[in-house]
């Protein structure tokens, strides 16, 4: 599993307000770094990393919701809980997929067409499971999703993403 | 899916330590919540309610780690190990069901082909009349009936759907003596005195 950023400059005398737009930025940066190489669709690790951090930044956004306007968070959140729940609908195909795979060396020669089929069927499931995955992410990018997060972050936080320049951990 | 209950008295211009300690309070109480009715096998949404619990406090405590000078890692092991045998037990809660609605798919897509293969039949019989000999057409009938069914395919997807219930099975019995040990090694009293939450 890929690990987490570290998020520069949080303190342990920060204020609630600033570690919110700290923490929410790298989480968001984190996610977006994977969207390459998910679209590619040439490793599924690509997919589970940016699910992962996905559920990150879900996570820190349910944290420091108290931080933000609760109309506006809840917007901001649905469209964090769409990239999750898309990438994961494709992603239990992946491990359901691999599951089964490994599973049928185990299985007596009657099983195994039941489990072939299964196997032929989620893989069916999961090529149109791509098609969603790009639908979303073009809709993002045509409503300048990106963008308007940071500046929203930014905007109730003070916490500039560019200042806060969020990078990998050393190594990844 | 449990929604996570609101918390008051948060105050976003103040520091980090004092807010944390508030939401996690509350987060805590909800991994408890359901204390009773866990311990019945039964209980699915119950427990994939506490498996959401466990996850929500998990990710609290590597987001608000950083605000309390006492080590959280040791807890976040132990929460970690909560949440994923409740998600292996959530797993096997899901896959039931699937593999059922899989066989019920099998079904259906074997009643589709064979009724193309009975309606191909009569359609040729329209076309051409009866064949001159009987025996043969029938023959070629019956293999292409064969053909459309998928009965091969049932006994793997029975024996998956056993194999899953007796995982589940097992996951439950490792998850109550854990639920019990969380209870006996004073857990929340533990996590509660290491962030500074004064119950």
């Amino acid at each position: 599993m890929a690990r987490a950023w570290d998020v520069h400059g949080l303190r342990r005398d920060a204020r609630f307000r600033d570690a919110a737009g700290r923490v929410i930025l790298t989480r968001w940066r984190e996610m977006m770094s994977f969207r390459d190489g998910t679209l590619r669709g040439e490793d599924i690790e690509e997919l589970h990393a940016m699910r992962v951090s996905s559920r990150r930044l879900r996570a820190a956004m349910d944290a420091f919701a108290p931080a933000f306007p609760p109309k506006s968070f809840r917007r901001h959140l649905r469209v964090v809980k769409e990239v999750t729940d898309t990438l994961g609908d494709a992603r239990d195909l992946d491990v359901s997929i691999e599951g089964l795979e490994r599973l049928l060396p185990q299985m007596t020669p009657d099983e195994r067409p039941g489990i072939e089929g299964l196997i032929e069927r989620y893989r069916e499931e999961r090529r149109a499971e791509d098609a969603h995955i790009h639908a979303l992410f073009a809709r993002l990018e045509e409503e300048g999703f990106a963008a308007a997060f940071e500046r929203w972050i930014r905007s109730h936080t003070g916490v500039d993403v560019a200042r806060l320049a969020p990078s990998p951990p050393e190594g990844d | 899916m449990a929604k996570p209950r609101p918390v008051r008295g948060v105050k976003p211009g103040a520091r980090l330590a004092p807010n944390a300690r508030r939401i996690l309070a509350v987060r805590i109480d909800e991994v408890f919540e359901h204390d009773r009715a866990v311990r019945d096998p039964a209980h699915v949404t119950e427990l994939h309610d506490t498996r959401i619990c466990f996850k929500r406090l998990r990710y609290l405590l590597e987001i608000f780690g950083i605000a309390f000078r006492a080590d959280l890692e040791p807890f976040l092991e132990e929460v970690k190990a909560m949440q994923d045998l409740l998600g292996d037990i959530h797993d096997r809660d899901v896959q039931v069901p699937m593999l059922e609605e899989h066989l019920r798919w099998l079904e259906d897509r074997e009643a589709d082909a064979m009724q193309a293969v009975v309606a191909g039949a009569a359609a040729r019989r329209r076309r051409a009349g009866p064949p001159v000999d009987e025996e043969a057409a029938f023959r070629r009938f019956r293999a292409r009936l064969d053909g459309a069914r998928r009965g091969d395919e049932r006994p793997g997807v029975l024996a998956l759907i056993a194999r899953r219930r007796r995982e589940r099975d097992e996951l439950y019995a490792r998850f109550l003596v854990e639920w019990e040990g969380l209870h006996e090694s004073r857990f929340r009293e533990r996590l509660e005195a290491a962030v500074g939450i004064r119950r």
